[in-house]
């Protein structure tokens, strides 16, 4: 696996780099954000259709090993985010 | 006197339904059987109070108890059940594989995508938030059991 880290230690050889931890972290707590916000969404069905399309989006990339792509998705994922919190925001005013 | 025509009108009511009439709500539950029965969950979308205020045993028939508004004290072994409970009606897991012990990636088959899903499913069923740094730790339900009996002070 690229970007392994040896440090004479016995770690698999599927283990992660710190990045790659550290970027894997990101993601599940982007995803975990993602739940949380649309948790407030208030309509039943919106919810459900916005459960759907965030599982679909995540579960599509979810085998990406280019860092720089996962990184632009990261932050796709994160503006998506900042957009609903918005507009549910705007809609609460 | 008032008392014995009181009696006579609480014994002749049927058992508690599901859906509980507020105004009627501390007799019916005076009548219903010191046995819990188990109910077969009509919805998820029951609210938790209605689901376990038909399960809740009561003393003696006759006594009038007010009804406070809060849940019955958990348990152990409700814990248990209700965490079960909602993993079985997680699509992604089969509810004949599901064991307390069974691990979701290792057993299970499942990612860590699932795993945020299924703990965000325990928030909702138990009403308060797990913190991402304990929440993906735990990865069996037993391990589940353990920390909401932590975070709410049930021992046994």
């Amino acid at each position: 696996v690229d970007g392994t880290v040896h440090m004479g230690s016995r770690l698999p050889p599927a283990a992660l780099s710190l990045k790659q931890f550290l970027q894997r972290q990101k993601v599940l707590g982007v995803y975990r954000s993602m739940l949380r916000t649309i948790r407030q969404v208030p309509d039943e069905a919106d919810r459900k259709y916005l459960r759907g399309w965030a599982r679909e989006e995540f579960k599509r990339n979810k085998n990406a090993t280019n860092q720089d792509a996962i990184r632009m998705m990261i932050t796709q994922a994160t503006n998506h985010l900042e957009e609903l919190q918005k507009s549910l925001l705007l809609a609460r005013s | 006197m008032a008392a014995r025509v009181l009696q006579q009108c609480v014994r002749s009511l049927g058992r508690p339904s599901l859906r509980l009439c507020p105004v009627n709500l501390a007799l019916r539950a005076a009548v219903a059987p010191a046995v819990p029965v188990h109910r077969p969950f009509s919805s998820a979308a029951d609210s938790r109070r209605t689901r376990w205020l038909g399960q809740s045993r009561i003393s003696s028939v006759g006594l009038l108890c007010r009804q406070y508004g809060d849940l019955p004290p958990l348990t152990l072994e409700t814990i248990k059940d209700r965490v079960l409970y909602v993993l079985k009606l997680y699509d992604k897991i089969n509810p004949e594989k599901l064991q307390v012990t069974s691990h979701f990636m290792k057993d299970l088959g499942l990612d860590s995508l699932d795993q945020v899903e299924i703990i965000m499913a325990m928030e909702d069923e138990f009403g308060f938030e797990i913190p991402d740094a304990e929440a993906e730790k735990l990865m069996t339900p037993e391990e589940i059991v353990q920390y909401i009996a932590d975070k709410k002070d049930v021992y046994e």
